[in-house]
Order: C-alpha cells, then sequence, then structure tokens
C-alpha cells in the first residue's frame, strides 16, 4: 500500500498541465522518428537531451519516456504497412500485420497493434507499481549462466515452435549468429569475420539487415505477384478503428499471455525483441488458428505487441532500481539522468522519491496520450496504402537506401542493404524462415558473450548451465522446446508411416 | 525461367560458400580453449560448420527429385524475371549512382526515371514528385535531425 500512496503522489506530479502538453509533444516527435526510416528511439532521445538541461529532471524525464512510448507505437506502423520494421522488436509483427495491411485490412491491423500494445504497456506498468522491489531481487540474482539461460530459451522457443523445414531453419539461425559475431568481438576485442574489408569492423547493424530482408525483398517478392493491380479500400472508416479495439477482448487469453511472457523478458535481460518473437511463436503453436498465421491472424498482431511493449515498459525497471539500462534509448536515459544531476540505482527509490514516483505516474499517462495520439493518426497512416504500387515502390526503395545509410553513414551498409535484398527474396521464395534469421542477428553476439563468460567463471565445465534451480529450470525448458518438432515429427510417422506429400506444400506457405 | 531446383540449388551454394567463408576467417581468431577462455573464433567457426553442413544438405535435397520439389516445378516465369529486373535494376542503378550524384540527386532522378519513362505518371508529375521526394528528404534528415546525407561528389566539385 505504500507503493500506491507514492503512486497517487506521482499522479499529482505527473498530471498537471505542462507536464500533458510536454507528453504530447514527446509523443508526437517520437511517433515521428519511429515512423521515420533510420531514425528510432535512440536518435529522437540523443537529439531531444540537449533541451532538457535547463528543464526540472521530472519535466526532462517526462518529455523524454513519452518520446519513447511515441517511437515504439510508431514503429510498428511502419511494419505493418511496409513491412520494414524500425525497431528490432517489432519485426515479428510484421508477419501477420503486414499481410492483413495487404489484404486490404490497414486500419484493423494498425488498430489491432496498438490497442494490445496499451494492454502490454499498462501491464507492464502495474508490475513496476506493485513488483519494483521483488523484481530488482530477481534481476540481481542473473548472472551470466542465466543470461545465456534466457537468450537459449528465446532461440529454442522459436525453433522449437516455428514449423519450417528444420534443416532450413538451422542453417537460417546459423548465418544469423556468423553476421552478428562479423566485427570487433566484445570479450577479446579481436576482429572478427571481416573476411579484409576494414569497414566491416563496426558490424553489421541489424537494420541494415532488416531494411534488406523484409523491405527490399518483400518488394521483391510483391512486384513478381503484380498485386499492385489490387485496389485497397480507399474509404477510411474511422468506426473500424474503434471496432477492432472492441474486439480485443475476446482475445483475452492471449493477451494475458502475451504480456505475461513479455514482463518476464523484460525484467530478466530477455528484452522486448526476445520477448515479442517468443509471444508469436508460443501464440502460433497454441492457437486454434495456428495454421493461419502469417497470413494476417488477429492474434498474429496482438501477441508480438503486447509482449513488445510490455516488456519494453518493464525493462525500465532495472534502469531505474539498479542502474543497469535494458536498451540503447535506456542508456541514453540514463546519461540523462546523471547530467541532471541524479544518480541511477537502488538509491534512487530513496533520494529522489519525487522523481521516480512522478516518471512511473506519467507512465500511466504518458501511455494513454500515446494510444489516444496514435489511434488518431491511424486513418492518415492508412491512407498510405491507397498510394498505387508503382508509386510506393520507388519511394520504399529511398527509405531503405536512406535507412541503410544513415545508421553509421557508410555507403557500404547501403550496398549491403541491397544484398540482403536478394537473399531475402531467395529466403522466402524458397521458405527459408526470415525470423531466427533476424533473432541471431540482433541477440546472437550478447549469447555468445553470456556463454563464454560463463565457461570463463566454470572454467569450461558445462554444469554450470545445472547449478541452480533458476538456470536449469531454463535450460532444461529449452532443450524440451528444441527437441519438440523433432518428437512430433517421430510420433506423426510411428502413426502414420507415409506423409501426404501436397499437405507439405501447403504448409510451407504459412512459415513465414 | 527459373526452375524451383536450380534455385534451391543456387541458393544451398550461396549459403555454402559463406558457411565456408565463416570457417576459413574464424581459424584466423583461434578456435578451442586458451588461458583467456572460449577463444573468439570458436563460436564463429561452430555457426560455420552447421552452415556448410546444412547447405550441404539442402543441395542434395535439391538435386534429389523430391515429391514437393516436383510440385513446384517453375519458381520463376520469364514474365515475373522481367518484373524483377524492373525493379531491381533501377535501384542497383540508383544506388550506384549515389557516391557520384549524391542522395538528393540520384534519389530525385531515380524517382523521375521509374515513374516518367514507362509511363506510370505524365512528365510533369513525375517531375513534381522526384522534386517533392528530394526536398523531403533534405528537410526531415538534414533539417530537422541533422544526419547528414551524401551529398555527392558531382556537388563537392561545385563546392557544397
Amino acid at each position: 500500500m505504500d507503493n500506491l500512496a507514492e503512486l497517487l503522489h506521482g499522479f499529482t506530479i505527473a498530471v498537471t498541465a505542462p507536464h500533458l502538453l510536454l507528453m504530447v509533444i514527446g509523443v508526437l516527435l517520437g511517433i515521428l522518428v519511429g515512423v521515420l526510416p533510420g531514425l528510432g528511439a535512440p536518435n529522437g532521445v540523443s537529439l531531444l537531451l540537449p533541451m532538457t538541461f535547463g528543464m526540472q529532471p521530472v519535466s526532462a524525464i517526462i518529455l523524454l519516456s513519452s518520446m519513447y512510448w511515441g517511437a515504439l507505437f510508431g514503429g510498428s506502423v511502419t511494419s505493418i504497412l511496409f513491412n520494414i520494421p524500425g525497431e528490432p522488436s517489432s519485426v515479428a509483427t510484421t508477419f501477420d500485420g503486414y499481410p492483413m495491411a495487404r489484404d486490404g485490412r490497414p486500419t484493423t491491423a494498425l488498430a489491432t497493434a496498438f490497442g494490445s500494445a496499451a494492454f502490454g504497456a499498462l501491464i507492464g506498468v502495474i508490475l513496476i507499481t506493485f513488483l519494483a522491489s521483488w523484481v530488482a531481487q530477481v534481476a540481481l540474482a542473473f548472472g551470466p549462466a542465466e543470461y545465456f539461460a534466457v537468450y537459449f530459451l528465446a532461440f529454442a522457443s522459436f525453433v522449437g515452435m516455428g514449423g519450417a523445414a528444420p534443416i532450413k531453419t538451422v542453417v537460417a539461425l546459423a548465418i544469423g549468429f556468423a553476421i552478428a559475431a562479423i566485427g570487433i568481438d566484445t570479450v577479446s576485442g579481436s576482429v572478427r569475420l571481416t573476411m579484409g574489408v576494414d569497414e566491416l569492423v563496426k558490424g553489421v547493424s541489424f537494420v541494415v539487415a532488416v531494411m534488406g530482408l523484409f523491405g527490399i525483398g518483400e518488394l521483391l517478392v510483391a512486384v513478381e505477384e503484380e498485386f499492385h493491380a489490387r485496389a485497397v479500400s480507399s474509404k477510411i472508416d474511422w468506426r473500424e478503428v474503434f471496432r477492432a479495439v472492441g474486439r480485443l477482448p475476446r482475445h483475452g487469453i492471449a493477451l494475458l499471455r502475451s504480456a505475461a511472457i513479455g514482463c518476464w523478458m523484460g525484467i530478466t535481460p530477455g528484452g522486448p525483441t526476445a520477448a515479442s518473437f517468443m509471444s508469436y511463436g508460443i501464440a502460433r503453436r497454441f492457437s486454434r488458428r495456428g495454421r493461419y498465421f502469417g497470413t494476417g491472424e488477429v492474434e498474429g498482431i496482438i501477441s508480438p505487441e503486447t509482449a513488445d511493449h510490455a516488456a519494453g515498459t518493464s525493462a525500465l525497471l532495472p534502469m531505474l532500481s539498479l542502474g543497469i539500462p535494458g536498451s540503447a534509448t535506456a542508456a541514453v536515459m540514463m546519461g540523462g539522468l546523471m547530467i541532471w544531476g541524479l544518480n541511477p540505482g537502488p538509491m534512487l527509490f530513496v533520494d529522489s522519491k519525487d522523481f521516480v514516483w512522478g516518471l512511473i505516474a506519467s507512465m500511466y499517462v504518458g501511455n494513454i496520450v500515446a494510444v489516444a495520439l496514435v489511434l488518431l493518426t491511424v486513418p492518415v497512416f492508412a491512407a498510405l496504402m491507397r498510394i498505387p504500387f508503382v508509386v510506393i515502390a520507388p519511394l520504399i526503395v529511398i527509405i531503405c537506401v536512406v535507412g541503410a545509410y544513415s545508421v553509421s553513414n557508410s555507403y557500404l551498409d547501403v550496398v549491403m542493404m541491397l544484398g540482403f535484398g536478394i537473399v531475402g527474396y531467395l529466403f522466402k521464395k524458397l521458405f527459408y524462415p526470415l525470423a531466427p534469421l533476424v533473432l541471431a542477428i540482433v541477440i546472437g553476439d550478447k549469447a555468445e558473450d553470456a556463454f563464454r563468460q560463463s565457461m570463463l567463471i566454470s572454467k569450461g565445465s558445462l554444469g554450470i548451465f545445472f547449478a541452480n534451480k533458476l538456470v536449469t529450470c531454463l535450460i532444461v525448458a529449452g532443450i524440451a522446446l528444441l527437441l519438440l518438432p523433432l518428437v512430433l515429427q517421430l510420433t506423426r510417422l510411428w502413426r502414420k508411416p507415409a506423409p501426404s506429400t501436397d499437405r507439405t506444400t501447403a504448409e510451407e506457405k504459412v512459415i513465414i | 525461367m527459373i526452375s524451383r531446383r536450380a534455385l534451391e540449388l543456387a541458393t544451398a551454394v550461396l549459403t555454402g560458400t559463406f558457411g565456408v567463408a565463416v570457417v576459413i576467417s574464424s581459424l584466423d581468431n583461434g578456435i578451442g580453449w586458451s588461458s583467456a577462455g572460449v577463444d573468439a573464433g570458436t563460436f564463429p567457426f561452430l555457426t560455420g560448420v552447421i552452415i556448410v553442413i546444412g547447405s550441404l544438405y539442402n543441395l542434395v535435397r535439391g538435386v534429389l527429385p523430391a515429391a514437393t520439389l516436383a510440385n513446384v516445378p517453375i519458381a520463376i516465369t520469364s514474365l515475373e524475371l522481367r518484373r524483377l529486373a524492373g525493379l531491381f535494376v533501377p535501384a542497383a542503378i540508383f544506388v550506384a549512382a549515389i557516391p557520384l550524384a549524391g542522395m538528393y540527386v540520384a534519389s530525385a532522378l531515380y524517382v523521375f526515371a521509374v515513374l516518367a519513362i514507362p509511363k506510370y505518371q505524365s512528365v510533369p508529375r513525375a517531375l513534381a514528385m522526384a522534386g517533392a521526394t528530394a526536398l523531403a528528404l533534405y528537410v526531415v534528415f538534414e533539417r530537422m535531425f541533422q544526419v547528414s546525407l551524401p551529398h555527392g561528389a558531382l556537388a563537392a566539385a561545385f563546392g557544397f
């Protein structure tokens, strides 16, 4: 109840006219950088940071965190409309969001995504409010072995829950790991896999990979299918926005399950990206309509979006309570905290109560403001789908080129992006799954680091992964998930010695 | 016209080559266990080996007349190939032109070319769209977010 009283006090700080205005400004700027290619929450927050030096710390963090919420929502817009994920965590949203939008239901897809994202964020904030101290303890118990176990579980759940040809999945996953390893090795400091190209020392950014794989790759698939003849409904239907949100409670189980996955992955260092992928994979396995995932299923949008935002919100907790930034954006914000004269870490809750609870209260209000603004703009974004394909195609190419370039002002990135486009097209055409590839690019090196650090601690013994209850449970669950497709296949073979062949092709089509 | 089998083979060769490159390159970093723990090359080496083995498997499956492949013998028809080239070739030329012409000029020319040459849009409209694209890029990136896009060798020659 202590927390509740503090929260009420926080609301009196957050809900004032100037702070509400700051939230609106922050969210609108956030949506803008989220929608724009190559610019994300980290860029936006960094650019705004200098303007906050003269502000009160509470006002400053409200502005910056509102921008973060806006950017999270904005990132889903491009995932759904153009199949270009703005953030790693919105990659899973493209799987069903884009097919639904292309199917002529962009409004429904956007409204569903925003509604479930808001739900996820709300659960995340509630969790922060009530479980702050307990959560800090859980996160403190995490060593390298536990980190690795969480990542392992994320990969395993994707392999286990996916449905692609197993060897193709493994190849895609391994390629992703190799791409993640390019550049400077964070453990030893040596340069790896640059193949003599000096510019590769900085590594291959995930943005470059997804712009090519999803943006250009999908464009090539689309131009081949000649879908530009398709007429997308040109009517902007305001009621559909609210109808789509109103339909959300029907998927209550998916919402709650995804929020739970998101919160768990947010507190533990799995992060929003792993959370959204895992949630999507699990939803596909357990949904009665799992077979239709990838073709524009509502639950295929709900699951990743809810988990993404639940994880993104609850991930702010380690930053506040432990002083460990969970993401690039959180790191920039933490830099801000120090400039404003605050000391992130456990003492923050004692020394700067007003700041902490003002921020937590602003998360409630800020997310409500963000949802309201972003829902109001749905018809505007949906209208983008009406632009004819011949016009939108070159624009998407330019978006991808500019996006790839602006990551690190490198022309090589642009060329690599085009290369990824061809790979994306080939993989899509031949039913190699793209999701494990992207997931491995994003968290592959973190998983590797965690593994090597645990090996250092244990002096090379794998026993460290079974050293305590927490890590054993995670590892065993991961192994079980990895073996799941194999077991299912064996039982199917055992029951039905000759599996029909056309079924395989039909299944292949569903795979992302 | 490209058969599904040829496409499978080409992709398997592509991934396999990448795997071999990864394996060879990671040997430079050392594989195995040293005083500093697991060597830097170990992880990439293992992934490289997995890629090579997986690619070989996919290659063999592609060569064998498997039932799944027989269902879709043709992956890309010649008409589809023409459409693909129609999108990709201008895009590649656009990217190739960036170092010389700069992002703004190259993207304006690109938009104009793909809209006006196949007569999707009238010349004035295509011109307007090309101009608007370059202007929007300039305002948003150069002005609002202070991200400098390449101006190109030509612009540099004129002193921009």
